[in-house]
């Protein structure tokens, strides 16, 4: 609670940048145009400095990232962010299980310890095929096994993509984890070892904070990150870049360092989903463990630590 | 960390113990926290400071929320106050000039950012701080789908075009941007200026084709952050379409499709109605017994 | 003159009983057994379903498996009362009470067991205010809630009769147990016009009841079939699930004959006879059921699809192999096999039969339920090693008993105070058979 007032107040003292020019503000520079086209004023004037050392009013609305914004509701979390088609794209040719990924979302969700939304499972699908690492996410389908059984709309499809969880709702029947193909979905099979300051929080759909005795949970593709305009914890967390996260409707993935045009690397790359004949059609593409970065082995000795 | 990387982690002192006086129990080392300073200026407007604060943890480096700092231009002293920030979840707290401060600004074409913090029971005290000179950058297009861009410093009181600058120049897109050819940094000529062509053809824009480009130059050495940003129609209009309000099996419940509704409550109603009849029965076999 | 003389014979040995020095004891037993279920169940509410031995993988255990048992058993209210009723098989109504009882009780803890399971039983509301019409599960709750109802009408409906013979006979016995009576049933009167209106419900329900009871079995397959599991992922599902429903069912009630004949000495109305036919019944059931599962097991096993191929292979030679011939010989085998000879359709051998029939069903689901989720489509990794394997904790065991118990229970109550062979109608066919 304190924290939250802080930040409060952090937001409210000292404003935050910029993002497209102001409407208020001269335009001395023709230059200047409407990327701010997007925003909507909100009529509340902040006054700040100029970099010409001139005092300029700015719409509060303009301000960006807008880190604290008015925790989304229920419903809002329920719908989704218009426009948007969230994908994610993971290359296994660069991944040699170091599970940065798992560490970050294992931290940045609360999870409890021993469990994780992502996983990085040692896959060969056959004798003599080769053995590479294969993480995996949440699949965000679009035809979601997990969503259609849920007695109580607990999971639901948004309309950016994304499947996320009210554990609020949910009752803990598991019918989800049964019917889910991919294995994505966890339980929180005794009281969650977290802080009391984060149990007490209330429960958002977009941050899957706190994680409730009885309920379901995975991966939520970071929706408060996302909302935000950044990028989920496993993406910035690898240091390999094997994740990059996107909008589809930009036709853009990026792992932080590089960015690419998602229809050109799923072309270049033969990029292709898992299980695609169950119909699930997953938000998750994959590349082809080809011109490997490392070679399977160098993963093992990470591995040790969780499988015996 | 990039060479050209001008953040000043700042690590003021090497754990020590406090050791006990009398009645006092030794106390846990405190953490060294690194206070990194970034400035930022976007469109050529207004100009952001923004300190990321890092500790190390068994060797790696996390970011530490709930920072209180104070940040000042040019000299810690109360007339220079820039405002007192506390860090974020990301670490990350972040603070635009006052214009409080405008005398102080026009002193000079070149400021100082000094982040310091204070302690607390965790953390030691930490500084961090970093200098940098007033910059602009300007984006220009033709119909010919080529961009360019120039950046200009402050010298004396004119800008003037900067040499050696390198930027990129890209599509915004979300979470980074897509360069807009293969080319990922342009470095400026003599006249302070790159040109690039535009080779993301039917990429997707709104739903008029407007598509968002950005020339920025990042973590430069003399200039910080500078980016500018110009909406142009180059895209290929697009118009998102989604199911989300259409009746499927994996809808909400609201959204049922129709057949299952109709056969799932004709079955029930059906059956319930025989069941209620049922019961109706047994009262009237009371009555008649009655 | 002579009617009247029996019929006062058919009476006195029909009347429901007070516990013997045994009976005290069993219902002491049964209770003891419920009270450690329910303690092992407090444990549950207050550190959660991890005291369990589910983990992410295996995330249905043996409550699944006995909710699938229960909801199987209580097929049997269907089977013998309606099917045999419509089918005009006069031999089976001293045997209706017994799988209406049957039914009901298991019906019940059906329903029980599946709130047991819940993550979060105290919002088990959220079923009613925000179910989707969409999941299995939301049909489930439907069909459940419609058969039980159902069953206490045709449970209720026959017993209207009795209920009058019950007031005039047991008149001063139990005041309470007289005002029950009363309550239920003083209003019958035994006119043409109750008969004809109880026939004809009589008639509706047991026409109403086979698809409702076909369905609950469905529905419940569905709950797995729905899914893309090996071994769930079957169009087959429901077929299977019914025969198997209608086989441990039909070996309910055998043994609950033999223990009702041997505890109340109904030698004279639970016959040889009886049993004779029953063995037969349960002959053709088993092998239904048993056809069914080379139909669900040899085709996967002929093609050996690599999705599936771990999940077979454990059930045929690996890990579950012993368990999975155990189910199939004496859920199947061995029962068709004694069955098959007439003395093996003795009281005895039946009943020895219908015993192996439910123990075997009993660990039928558990092999429908538990292999698969050890074999997912993507490896086992990343998790605790106890996610691996699945043996239930001893709460879950004592639940599962418990619930056992709570059934036998309920039987043994409803045995208590209701006639377990309907008594009107035995009057009334002993008539037609002295006319």
């Amino acid at each position: 609670m304190n924290q939250e007032t802080n930040s409060r107040r952090d937001f409210l003292l000292t404003g935050l940048l910029i993002a497209g020019a102001a409407t208020s503000c001269t335009p001395k520079d023709p230059f200047e145009s409407g990327a701010e086209e997007q925003a909507v004023a909100s009529g509340k004037k902040v006054k700040l400095l100029s970099v010409d050392g001139e005092i300029i009013e700015v719409d509060e609305a303009f301000l960006k990232p807008v880190p604290h914004l008015p925790p989304v509701t229920n419903t809002e979390a329920r719908i989704g962010i218009p426009g948007k088609k969230f994908v994610m794209v993971i290359d296994l040719s660069r991944c040699k299980n170091l599970k940065k990924c798992q560490s970050a979302c294992n931290h940045a969700h609360e999870l409890n310890p021993g469990e994780n939304w992502i996983k990085v499972e040692p896959m060969q699908e056959a004798e003599h095929t080769a053995p590479y690492w294969e993480p995996t996410t949440c699949m965000h389908c679009d035809e979601p096994p997990c969503v259609k059984v849920c007695p109580v709309d607990a999971t639901f499809k948004r309309q950016d993509g994304l499947v996320l969880i009210d554990s609020d709702r949910c009752i803990g029947c598991r019918f989800c984890m049964a019917a889910c193909p991919y294995s994505a979905r966890v339980f929180n099979w005794g009281e969650p070892e977290i802080s009391p300051a984060i149990a007490a929080q209330p429960y958002s759909c977009e941050t899957s904070i706190p994680q409730k005795k009885g309920t379901v949970s995975k991966c939520d593709f970071c929706a408060d990150m996302t909302r935000e305009g950044m990028l989920p914890h496993c993406v910035s967390a690898c240091p390999n870049g094997v994740f990059a996260f996107g909008d589809m409707n930009e036709d853009t993935v990026t792992n932080g360092a590089e960015t690419f045009r998602f229809s050109d690397l799923i072309r270049d790359k033969a990029g292709y989903r898992l299980m695609e004949d169950l119909g699930t059609k997953p938000s998750v593409y994959y590349l082809p463990p080809v011109a490997r970065n490392f070679p399977f082995e160098s993963g093992l000795e990470n591995d040790k630590l969780q499988n015996k | 960390m990039k060479p050209l990387n001008k953040i000043f982690y700042v690590i003021i002192a090497t754990a020590y113990l406090l050791a006990g006086g009398h009645g006092f129990a030794q106390a846990p080392a405190k953490g060294d926290l690194s206070l990194g300073v970034n400035y930022f200026i976007t469109n050529n407007q207004v100009p952001y400071v923004m300190v990321r604060v890092k500790t190390k943890v068994d060797g790696r480096f996390q970011t530490v929320a709930g920072i209180p700092m104070t940040l000042f231009l040019d000299k810690d002293s109360v007339g220079t106050t820039i405002g007192k920030v506390v860090t974020n979840e990301q670490g990350e707290a972040t603070a635009f000039i006052p214009p409080s401060l405008k005398k102080q600004w026009n002193t000079s074409v070149k400021h100082t950012f000094l982040a310091s913090f204070d302690g607390n029971k965790k953390y030691e005290p930490a500084k961090g701080d970093l200098t940098v000179g007033k910059a602009k950058i300007l984006i220009s297009t033709t119909d010919g789908k080529s961009i360019t861009a120039s950046v200009f410093e402050m010298k004396d009181t004119t800008w003037t075009p900067v040499k050696g600058v390198e930027l990129k120049i890209a599509v915004k897109r979300l979470g980074g941007d897509l360069p807009v050819n293969e080319t990922p940094t342009f470095t400026t000529d003599s006249t302070g200026t790159v040109a690039a062509d535009f080779k993301r053809d039917t990429i997707p824009g709104d739903a008029k084709g407007n598509i968002v480009l950005i020339a920025k130059i990042e973590d430069n050495d003399q200039y910080g952050n500078l980016s500018i940003e110009k909406t142009v129609p180059w895209g290929a209009k697009f118009t998102a379409v989604n199911k989300f309000n259409e009746r499927t099996l994996f809808a909400t419940r609201d959204k049922a499709p129709i057949w299952l509704q109709l056969i799932a409550y004709s079955i029930m109603l059906a059956v319930w109605i025989i069941l209620a009849y049922l019961v109706f029965n047994v009262f009237k076999i009371k009555r008649l017994g009655a | 003159m002579e009617n009247l003389v029996l019929d006062e014979k058919i009476i006195k040995d029909l009347l429901p009983q007070k516990f013997g020095k045994a009976g005290k004891i069993w219902v002491a037993v049964l209770v003891a057994i419920c009270l450690v279920g329910a303690y092992a169940y407090y444990r549950q509410l207050r550190y959660g379903l991890i005291v369990t031995s589910m983990r992410d993988y295996v995330s249905w255990g043996i409550y699944i498996s006995n909710f699938v048992f229960f909801v199987a058993i209580s097929l049997v209210g269907s089977l013998i009362t309606a099917v045999f009723r419509l089918a005009g098989v006069k031999w089976g109504s001293p045997l209706t009470r017994i799988a209406e009882i049957i039914a009901v009780a298991a019906i019940i803890f059906a329903s029980l067991i599946i709130i047991v399971d819940m993550g979060s039983p105290e919002r088990f509301y959220n079923l009613f205010t925000h179910g989707r019409i969409q999941s299995p599960i939301i049909w489930d709750v439907i069909v459940i809630t419609t058969y039980f109802f159902i069953s206490l009408l045709l449970l209720y409906y026959p017993l209207l009769p009795d209920i009058q013979i019950l007031l005039r006979f047991k008149a001063g016995t139990n005041k309470r147990l007289y005002a029950f009576y009363n309550f239920i049933g003083s209003f019958w009167k035994n006119t043409p016009e109750q008969i004809k209106l109880s026939e004809k419900a009589i008639n509706i329900l047991c026409i109403a009841i086979i698809p409702v009871a076909f369905t609950i079995h469905t529905v419940t397959s569905w709950l797995f079939a729905t899914t893309y599991r090996p071994g769930w992922d079957s169009t087959n599902f429901g077929a299977y699930f019914i025969a198997g429903a209608f086989l441990v069912g039909a070996g309910a009630v055998v043994v609950a004959m033999y223990v009702f004949r041997k505890a109340y000495h109904l030698e004279k109305y639970i016959t040889e006879n009886h049993f004779e036919k029953m063995g037969r019944v349960l002959v053709l059931l088993a092998m239904l059921y048993l056809y069914f599962n080379i139909n669900e097991f040899l085709t996967p096993f002929f093609k050996m699809k690599e999705s599936e191929s771990a999940y077979l292979n454990g059930l045929f030679s690996g890990d579950f192999a012993l368990l999975f011939w155990f189910a199939i010989l004496t859920g199947m085998i061995i029962p068709t096999v004694v069955l098959l000879f007439k003395k093996g359709r003795k009281p005895l051998p039946v009943f020895i039969a219908g015993i192996m029939i439910v123990v075997g069903a009993w660990f039928k689901r558990y092999l429908i339920v538990t292999p698969t989720l050890l074999h997912p489509f993507l490896p086992m990794h990343d998790v605790p090693e106890s996610y691996h394997h699945y043996f239930p904790s001893w709460e879950e065991w004592a639940i599962t008993m418990g619930s056992l118990a709570g059934a036998l229970l309920i039987i043994t109550i409803l045995a208590r105070i209701f006639p377990i062979i309907p008594i009107q109608e035995t009057i009334t066919e002993q008539h037609e058979t002295v006319e």
